[in-house]
């Protein structure tokens, strides 16, 4: 009786315990640890599907389940994004007004730096994604922005993932400033929204490979990798940002702002997550 | 053992006051199973399953209570859009209930407003809600 006591008054502590620790790291600036929960993220997927390969999971739900794979390769075989990275590469090719181009206002001339995106600005004080450092360049050069999800600035920003298709994504997080921006982003994606109440979280973390209607949603591991995407239901390419705004809405929330600091920072976080894999964008997805 | 016994439970209900208030719990239950206008007793009380917005839109259906309501439920959503957790169907409802006040159908106006003004108030309670609760959804 002595030991069924101790077990229950242990499992009692161990249960707070657990709760305990849950609500009270992480959550802070001064507790929160990114390179901890990238590892936890991955560990947490490689523990549920232990028979995908880390490195697959650039792949999304493909990673996951055999009969969506056979499907998406047999789209691979004539790609559904080739003629917009085409396209990609003649409107990152083509001078502005001024005379100037896109290559002038990134590192390596634009070229293969798709892993280094989102990035902390320091002197902006923010996270700029490469959609945005798109359309800043364009403004830059005295020429008008872009919209932001889908047309021409996906059609570049899928020419510069292309060149750096298996260069590994290595988002840092230089100063407390970068990481706030990481923390929010962490807390914007484990919030539920919307009148169903759910969280990116909910779908691809928990929900991940588990059949909503006729839908498996991705692991989160390696969503960012393969963007930007030329998606079926769209019939078109398009950015992340307009996929987070779409998800917004399938939980019957309001969408945040495209390109506005949640959404930034909730790529950034993202981002981060799948450092140390892969870019395979741009990608094609149901 | 039942001193046990009971410290478990009390531990395990630590978790349960954090997720939600029992009445709030029980009021949720009887609403779910019998809908709004049932009676239900609990410690002793007895309550009615009705929000406080179908309760102020049972009042008398005229001009001037339908225009209020519709003041209240649009003030509601502004409030639940600057902390950014607005539902999607709550615009469209206040543009119904907006027609329906304008056709002089006071009753239905009255009943769309309380239904709006019932999703600015549930997004701004998720918002309060998360801003303590994400971080258990965090795998560790």
């Amino acid at each position: 009786m002595k030991i069924i006591k101790s077990l229950l008054v242990g499992a009692s502590l161990a249960l707070v315990a657990s709760i305990t620790q849950a609500a009270s790291s992480g959550n802070t600036l001064a507790s929160v640890d990114p390179e901890a929960d990238r590892l936890a993220m991955q560990s947490f997927f490689q523990k549920r599907f232990p028979q995908v390969p880390l490195d697959d999971y650039v792949n999304g739900i493909y990673s996951l389940d055999a009969g969506s794979r056979e499907q998406w390769e047999e789209i691979e075989e004539f790609p559904p994004y080739e003629f917009d990275i085409e396209e990609g590469e003649i409107l990152f090719n083509t001078a502005f007004a001024n005379g100037k181009s896109y290559a002038g206002c990134f590192a390596n001339a634009g070229i293969g730096i798709r892993q280094n995106f989102p990035r902390w600005d320091e002197s902006q004080g923010k996270i700029v994604t490469l959609e945005l450092a798109i359309n800043q360049c364009r403004e830059a050069n005295g020429e008008k922005k872009l919209g932001w999800k889908k047309g021409k600035i996906a059609q570049i920003s899928a020419y510069m993932a292309y060149t750096s298709r298996d260069n590994v994504f290595d988002v840092q997080i230089p100063n407390d400033e970068a990481k706030a921006a990481y923390l929010d982003g962490k807390q914007s994606f484990y919030t539920r929204r919307g009148q169903l109440n759910m969280s990116c979280a909910n779908c691809h973390i928990a929900g991940a490979n588990i059949l909503i209607r006729a839908d498996l949603p991705g692991p989160t591991l390696g969503h960012v990798t393969h963007f930007p995407v030329f998606r079926s239901k769209w019939g078109e390419l398009g950015t992340l940002q307009r996929r987070y705004g779409g998800c917004q809405k399938n939980v019957r929330g309001v969408p945040q702002k495209t390109q506005g600091e949640k959404f930034r920072n909730l790529e950034f976080f993202q981002t981060y997550m799948s450092n140390g894999l892969v870019v395979n964008g741009p990608g094609a997805r149901k | 053992m039942k001193k046990t016994i009971s410290l478990v439970a009390a531990l395990m209900m630590i978790s349960g006051v954090v997720a939600a208030h029992p009445f709030n719990e029980a009021f949720n239950e009887q609403r779910a199973m019998y809908g709004k206008g049932h009676s239900f007793t609990w410690d002793g009380q007895t309550y009615i399953t009705d929000h406080p917005e179908e309760v102020a839109a049972a009042a008398e259906a005229n001009a001037a209570n339908a225009t209020k309501l519709l003041a209240s439920a649009k003030a509601k959503y502004a409030e639940v859009m600057a902390v950014d957790f607005g539902w999607t169907l709550t615009k469209n409802l206040l543009k119904s209930s907006n027609k329906a006040l304008e056709a002089g159908d006071f009753r239905k106006s009255m009943n769309i407003s309380a239904q709006a003004e019932y999703h600015s108030r549930m997004g701004i309670a998720q918002y309060h809600q998360s801003q303590t609760e994400w971080i258990m959804a965090v795998p560790e």
